[in-house]
């Protein structure tokens, strides 16, 4: 582990945001603490997206499946075989992880370019949700129903919001962790180098299967335990927003607005979106139909055209300037 | 004693025969100088050595064992590393960063970085440590591209034309970093446009023409080889 990463757990400023988030349950509204949670979910994902996407540069539109899996499968595996779920969550976990591990092993098999990698792994999601919509096991079209919230904490339940807030913080944390221990570990520099130059990176000795798997699984598998605790959080595993692509293209959209080749582009992007978005459904949604989508849209295109970097970057040289 | 004897190896695309039946041997702590024209198979030649291209036959044997058919980053870890033409950098990675990279072969974190630190001094880049490709000198890049071979800790470099557009003067500072990794023990096989750079390196020296091997010797007997006169250097005069 390079040094950098344990003066990054020693900063202050990174205490102070956790503990200010965390005690954000005890006076946010619960309308407010409803879009917080949702933030947090969305960062989660795009963290984990951007261990693919942005570390190692591969636009993958898979990731829905992995959230599709967490989400759909744990809540079937409790409601048809009585598993609880937290041991749902885990094993819906492996087999995203093995799924995302396949993905990567056909990339590198039949050599994809950066279009095939994205059209493929966007065939992927569709087979998933196919998959989803056409069996019952897992719900079907019409979604699985999940028990009511007893705050049974031993059933995967936890409580009222605040609880679901601060386990989805948890799991927002956990894959921010994963990132920053990835950017500054060996595994870092190996994914930064196959992004970089793949042939350079095998001249060097990177063994550009093994850690595109290991990349591909450890970020489906971080998907696939939010997954599993947004489904939780929704009481209904929703297949239409849970396993379906477009829940991709928002991941994508979001770490990218925020700036993928940053370290906190994920945590910008989400952050900030998420409950933009929201308000604007808020103040504009019931005006003229689609109308909060318009003024959304114009905005993402906007940034991407004045800050085709993301919006951390932006930030960052704000900060430098003002600092200075 | 043969760090590296490469036996008969050939290599087809399609109905062109860029490499055929090519053999040669490197002995260990020489620089074998390999020259021919364009198109002559040099760079296929090194692609079929480092892995990164399948022999359609013959043999690589690097340390006594054949390598043939295993993946580039396992050669790289057995101690054969290999430098390209065509400048390849990691696009956003500082300078310490990738030599870091290449040093991780061999290295937990933290060695790696200061095996880095120290390959990039020895390569000159050392007040360069910070800087992304973008902002090197292509004589920097060529330099980067060296540290990058050196920090995996090769038993044997093999360097594609490091030399190629750079000045005569800029071609100094690479060539001694070469001379004192040989003086340490290295052994490199150079592919080279810039003659009088490949005269002076080299201790010996092949020449490749339409894919064949044609003549091997000191630096002295190739420019004496009529035979390469004609392959090579067609009717113009050496020392030009």
């Amino acid at each position: 582990m390079k040094p950098e990463f344990f003066g990054i757990l020693r900063s202050p400023v990174l205490w102070l945001a956790l503990v200010f988030t965390a005690v954000l349950p005890l006076w946010l509204p619960s309308y407010y603490l409803h879009m917080a949670t949702l933030a947090l979910v969305y960062v989660g994902f795009a963290y984990a997206w951007n261990i693919v996407g942005g570390l190692t540069g591969q636009v993958s539109l898979a990731h829905s499946l992995f959230v599709g899996i967490g989400a759909m499968l744990a809540s079937a595996l409790l409601l048809r075989l009585g598993i609880n779920m937290w041991v749902g969550m885990l094993i819906a976990a492996l087999v995203s992880g093995m799924a995302g591990a396949v993905i990567a092993w056909v990339d590198y098999r039949f050599r994809l370019g950066h279009l095939s990698f994205a059209l493929i792994t966007l065939a992927f999601a569709e087979v998933g949700e196919l998959v989803v919509l056409g069996w019952d096991f897992l719900g079907g079209a019409s979604g699985l129903y999940l028990p009511k919230d007893q705050g049974n904490l031993q059933s995967f339940q936890f409580g009222g919001s605040s609880g679901y807030f601060w386990f989805l913080m948890l799991l927002a944390v956990l894959a921010l962790g994963v990132n920053l221990a990835i950017l500054n570990s060996p595994l870092g520099f190996f994914l930064r180098a196959i992004r970089g130059n793949e042939g350079a990176a095998q001249a060097v000795g990177v063994n550009v299967l093994r850690n595109k798997m290991l990349a591909m699984a450890i970020s489906a598998v971080l998907c696939s335990l939010i997954g599993t605790a947004y489904a939780r959080y929704l009481t209904f595993a929703d297949p239409y927003l849970l396993a379906s692509p477009n829940l991709t293209i928002e991941i994508v959209l979001l770490a990218t607005i925020g700036g993928v080749s940053s370290a906190f582009g994920p945590l910008v992007g989400a952050g900030l979106l998420i409950p933009i978005g929201e308000m604007l459904r808020g103040h504009f949604g019931s005006m003229l139909p689609g109308l909060h989508y318009f003024i959304y849209g114009l905005l993402l295109v906007v940034v991407i055209i004045a800050l085709p970097q993301g919006l951390a970057p932006a930030f960052s040289r704000l900060y430098r300037r003002f600092s200075n | 004693m043969a760090i590296l004897e490469v036996q008969n190896v050939s290599r087809r695309f399609g109905g062109l025969t860029a490499v055929s039946n090519v053999s040669f041997s490197v002995e260990k702590g020489e620089i074998l100088g390999v020259i021919g024209p364009n198109g002559a198979g040099k760079t296929t030649l090194f692609s079929l050595i480092s892995g990164f291209l399948p022999p359609n036959g013959g043999d690589v044997v690097f340390k006594g064992q054949s390598i043939v058919g295993q993946p580039p980053h396992r050669i790289a870890k057995r101690g054969l590393t290999r430098s390209f033409q065509v400048v390849q950098v990691f696009t956003d990675m500082t300078v310490l960063d990738a030599v870091t990279t290449a040093a991780l072969l061999n290295h937990p974190m933290r060695a790696a970085i200061a095996k880095a630190e120290k390959v990039i001094d020895q390569v000159g880049l050392g007040h360069k440590a910070l800087e992304t490709p973008a902002s090197l000198s292509l004589q920097d890049k060529k330099l980067l591209e060296v540290a990058k071979c050196v920090a995996t800790e090769p038993e044997l470099i093999l360097l594609d034309e490091v030399m190629a557009g750079l000045t005569l003067a800029e071609t100094q500072a690479p060539l001694k970093v070469i001379r004192d990794l040989r003086d340490a023990g290295m052994t490199f096989v150079m592919v080279e446009h810039v003659m009088p750079v490949i005269m002076s390196a080299a201790d010996r020296m092949v020449v490749i023409s339409f894919g064949q091997k044609v003549a091997e010797g000191s630096p002295a007997e190739i420019v004496a080889d009529e035979k390469v006169r004609e392959a090579y250097f067609g009717e113009e005069d050496l020392h030009d």
